[in-house]
């Protein structure tokens, strides 16, 4: 576990004092609990618009900035702030590849994510919508009797686990060991076990990719070799990178997203109520949710000098987009820690998907899978609660969670 | 009232065609198919919530009368 020591939290020169902040913010959010989100939110009355941290986690320094405003001004500005070299998993094992389309920049960007766009459009997300129905459906009624239910193990980690599996054409009972993969990709906090699961997910998908190879077949791997970018096929190192980047962008978001909005409704059986009396509302109460519970932090790489907000950023300098922070900005959203199903939806958008043209490729499969998730809960199951016995364990990190959720009902 | 779209800002959210899908006509990748159109009074509330709910701010709202 390489985590930061006292003499590795060097501030740069550059940045001033008055904008560092002394406390570790994923340890504070984590520490809220239940509330993490609004802990986080008060983040805006503490701390400057743009603060920096000396470590994040396990992870080095960055500067972090909470308007929405300069938010999207950074994640449209790709020239200056740079995806390449933001995630971890390849130079984990002293490897090269990157995860596509996340780690590459416009031009370069555009040509890859184009190859996958069609694949998770809106039409294409409607054609499979029956399937999604199935498995949430089929989850549900697995459990609804017994009048309780641990939420993640029982719900969350399996629902967008079996959807995964369909898209990518692999047969369901892979679940189990890609659930095991996720968590400990997340949420262990022991770097060798981490590495291990790399290598593991990085072996099953090449031998996917090499077995499609083989025997061509009409599932994802299977358009993806028959793919080309500037008139070349794509290489291994690139058909992993799609395939380790819908891994983990497909299957531990989904699962995290749904337990906070569970575990909101489950706190709130005024929202449930307002929920199961008006099931039309489903809609914008999925995406204020998504706005009052969001979960990425991703990070940028200065390329060049830049002056945000009166700041002074260094080429090499880290900065994290916390789409909760950005969410939460009290100029954009008014009370924004209250969850409010009649914000309206042509009212100011969140950006739990992201701004610009790294927006989340899966985001309308999301937004069903969590509109699904809730219908069919609030259709099959009565008001439900927390268990007297649950201790939820917030985890904030490159994608916040909430573990340990049971609920109840009568 | 006209509907002017910057294509180039177009990242795809669809929350426009979630709204008013018959307006705003997407593409086979999910994102808009169009420049622009002539709204009619009817509809004039909801392509200006349509408008407010693109993440990217990349639709606008002209009046007929504006000679901008």
């Amino acid at each position: 576990m390489s985590s930061a020591t006292e003499d590795t939290l060097t501030i740069p020169e550059h940045v001033p004092r008055e904008l560092v902040c002394e406390f570790d913010i994923w340890a504070e959010i984590s520490a809220a609990g239940v509330c993490a989100h609004q802990r986080a939110a008060r983040f805006h009355d503490e701390l400057p618009p743009i603060f920096y941290v000396p470590k994040l986690g396990y992870l080095p320094g960055a500067w972090v900035p909470q308007k929405a405003e300069d938010l999207r001004r950074i994640l449209r500005d790709t020239q200056t702030f740079s995806s390449q070299n933001t995630m971890p998993f390849a130079a984990m094992l002293g490897e090269h590849w990157k995860l596509i389309p996340l780690e590459l920049d416009p031009p370069e960007h555009t040509k890859y994510r184009a190859l996958i766009n069609g694949l998770l459009s809106p039409n294409k997300v409607t054609a499979i919508e029956g399937a999604i129905r199935q498995h949430a459906g089929d989850l549900i009624d697995a459990f609804a009797a017994n009048k309780r239910c641990n939420f993640n193990q029982e719900f969350a980690d399996q629902f967008p686990t079996l959807i995964f599996l369909r898209l990518m054409g692999w047969p369901e009972t892979e679940a189990p060991r890609f659930v095991k993969w996720t968590h400990t990709l997340v949420k262990s906090q022991d770097m060798e076990e981490v590495v291990g699961a790399v290598v593991q997910i990085k072996n099953y998908l090449m031998q996917k990719i090499h077995d499609s190879r083989a025997n061509p077949v009409d599932d994802f791997t299977g358009y993806l070799l028959n793919s080309e970018v500037d008139g070349q096929s794509l290489t291994d190192d690139e058909l992993l990178g799609y395939c380790f980047l819908v891994f983990i962008g497909g299957l531990d978001t989904v699962a995290s997203s749904l337990g906070f909005h569970f575990m909101h409704l489950a706190l709130h059986p005024e929202h449930q109520a307002d929920l199961r009396a008006n099931p039309d509302k489903i809609p914008i109460a999925v995406e204020e949710l998504l706005r009052a519970y969001s979960i990425v932090n991703m990070r940028r790489i200065v390329t060049c000098d830049v002056e945000i907000r009166g700041v002074q950023m260094k080429a090499g300098d880290i900065v994290l987009i916390s789409t909760e922070l950005g969410n939460t900005d009290p100029e954009v959203f008014e009370d924004p820690c209250e969850v409010n199903f009649d914000r309206g939806d042509g009212n100011a958008p969140h950006m739990a998907f992201s701004f610009g043209a790294h927006r989340c490729v899966g985001s309308h499969l999301a937004r069903r899978e969590l509109r699904i998730a809730l219908e069919l809960w609030l259709q099959k199951v009565p008001i439900f609660r927390l268990a007297e016995d649950c201790n939820p364990v917030m985890r904030a990190a490159g994608v916040f969670g909430m573990d340990e959720l049971i609920f109840e009902w009568d | 009232m006209k509907v002017v779209i910057d294509r180039n800002a177009c990242a795809g959210h669809a929350r426009c065609h979630e709204l008013a899908p018959e307006l705003f006509v997407l593409d086979d990748d999910g994102y808009i198919a169009t420049d622009g159109f002539s709204v009619t009074a009817e509809a004039e509330e909801l392509a200006l919530r349509s408008a407010r709910a693109c993440p990217e701010q990349a639709i606008a709202i002209v009046s007929d009368d504006s000679n901008i």
